[in-house]
């Protein structure tokens, strides 16, 4: 079971919804709650639609239209999104006027598109789309059970291409309550430092990630994804390690034939260990890649760091901001992501050069 | 009277609708709210719904009238007029 990546669109904190360029120039922060750099809605979307739609939907059409353009395919087989979250803007929206309004005088607007699926069947109503659509909401496995269910369809439906999204987004409620019980850091740190950072918590981010999936190699295709894994509540690191060992064997691999991985290091001193003693047990001769600093944590958030080794297999080179090292290989032939949400879901994709 | 409940109902519907690119000035007491003028939609009718329940006590017991008091700001403020408790 395998898919060539055709096409990527991306909005993240980052300048990255220009798909030709792979972060010449980071963005540093120094606040612990990163919010996404959007592009000019109007170029994607019609302004009378666009007034009622949240920042997470209006996110993610734009990212899937980059997506779609950039593989060339105007109409997907199947789409299909992970989201943690869902439209959490207009549910909290939703929720604060029936509170506010006891239960009476609720507007339409806020309801419909507060729905977790709404970004994929928003984006299914602009290219009238009427194929297969599903969004998998399952916490820090959504954009991995999207990416799964893809990769099914591929195998096993006769189609030929998928469009898959994970998308999340924070809102500034949202933001106070998890940092209520310790997700987030107290103080602020500068991005491009949280890598030394000793203390707990992350900084908490957001983002709209759109692969487009194929079955059929074409030249233009960014890499092939070979295998996705998810892994719940792992009793120990080591039972991590071997579960990667027996999914590069899956493949005929071996830890030596992985060039890259990239590491969910987040400065949050409670998990970062689990990434070092996966570096240091297995992958010590792997160049070594991390993603956070620049995405901010979020359920989804693999979807920006596929996005990261998709262009790093296509393009073959490494941005020095997300190096932690030095690049100890020529060639980049196999990149692994490794991440954890909170030491609870841990999940490992592995993609290879086409 | 008139006029001024005419400009309140246009500073309300922009924030109800999210018309964020428009101001009051932009919407005309006679220029049609739905299909040419405006552009509002069926969302827009329910949402016009609401809101004249929620800020003047107002129920439109028949959705049929709609079409009627909801054919420019002058239909709307008129019924308002004639039925604000």
């Amino acid at each position: 079971m395998e898919a060539y990546i055709r096409g990527t669109g991306i909005v993240s904190p980052q300048k990255t919804f220009n798909t030709h360029d792979f972060l010449t120039e980071p963005v540093e922060y120094t606040t612990n709650s990163l919010r996404c750099i959007e592009p000019v809605y109007t170029e994607f979307l019609n302004p009378i639609l666009a007034r009622r739609m949240g920042r997470i939907i209006k996110m993610g059409i734009a990212a899937s239209s980059i997506c779609l353009k950039d593989g060339g395919v105007p109409i997907p087989d199947a789409i299909i999104t992970g989201t943690a979250l869902g439209c959490h803007e207009d549910t909290e929206k939703f929720l604060l006027a029936i509170i506010d309004n006891e239960e009476q005088f609720l507007t339409p607007t806020s309801f419909m598109q507060s729905t977790h699926n709404t970004v994929s069947s928003q984006i299914a109503l602009q290219l009238k789309c009427m194929n297969y659509n599903f969004t998998y909401v399952h916490k820090g496995f959504s954009f991995e059970s999207a990416l799964l269910d893809g990769m099914m369809m591929l195998e096993e439906a006769g189609i030929h291409n998928v469009l898959i999204g994970g998308h999340d987004e924070m809102t500034e409620k949202h933001f106070k309550i998890t940092s209520r019980v310790g997700y987030w850091k107290e103080e602020n740190v500068p991005t491009m430092e949280i890598i030394n950072s000793k203390t707990e918590g992350s900084i908490s981010g957001e983002g709209a990630g759109f692969f487009l999936l194929s079955n059929q190699k074409s030249e233009t295709d960014y890499a092939k994804l070979l295998a996705v894994k998810m892994i719940y509540q792992p009793e120990n690191q080591k039972d991590v390690q071997s579960e990667i060992i027996e999914l590069l064997k899956e493949k005929n691999l071996t830890p030596e034939d992985i060039d890259c991985v990239m590491y969910g290091i987040s400065g949050d001193v409670r998990f970062d260990d689990i990434y070092y003693n996966l570096q240091k047990a297995v992958f010590g001769n792997s160049t070594s890649v991390y993603f956070k600093h620049l995405s901010g944590e979020y359920q989804t958030v693999s979807s920006f760091a596929m996005w990261e080794a998709a262009m790093i297999l296509k393009t073959q080179t490494i941005p020095v901001c997300i190096l932690i090292g030095e690049n100890k290989k020529k060639e980049i032939k196999n990149v692994l992501i490794y991440n954890t949400y909170m030491n609870t879901y841990h999940t490992v994709s592995l993609l290879s050069k086409c | 009277m008139m006029t001024e409940l005419m400009d309140k109902l246009k500073g309300e519907i922009i924030t109800q609708l999210n018309l964020e690119d428009l101001k009051k000035e932009d919407i005309s007491d006679d220029s049609p709210l739905f299909g040419d003028g405006l552009g509002l939609d069926s969302i827009d009718a329910l949402e016009l719904i609401v809101l004249l329940e929620k800020n003047y006590g107002i129920k439109i017991a028949n959705p049929a009238d709609g079409k009627k008091i909801f054919q420019t700001i002058r239909t709307m403020a008129e019924y308002i007029e004639a039925n604000k408790k």
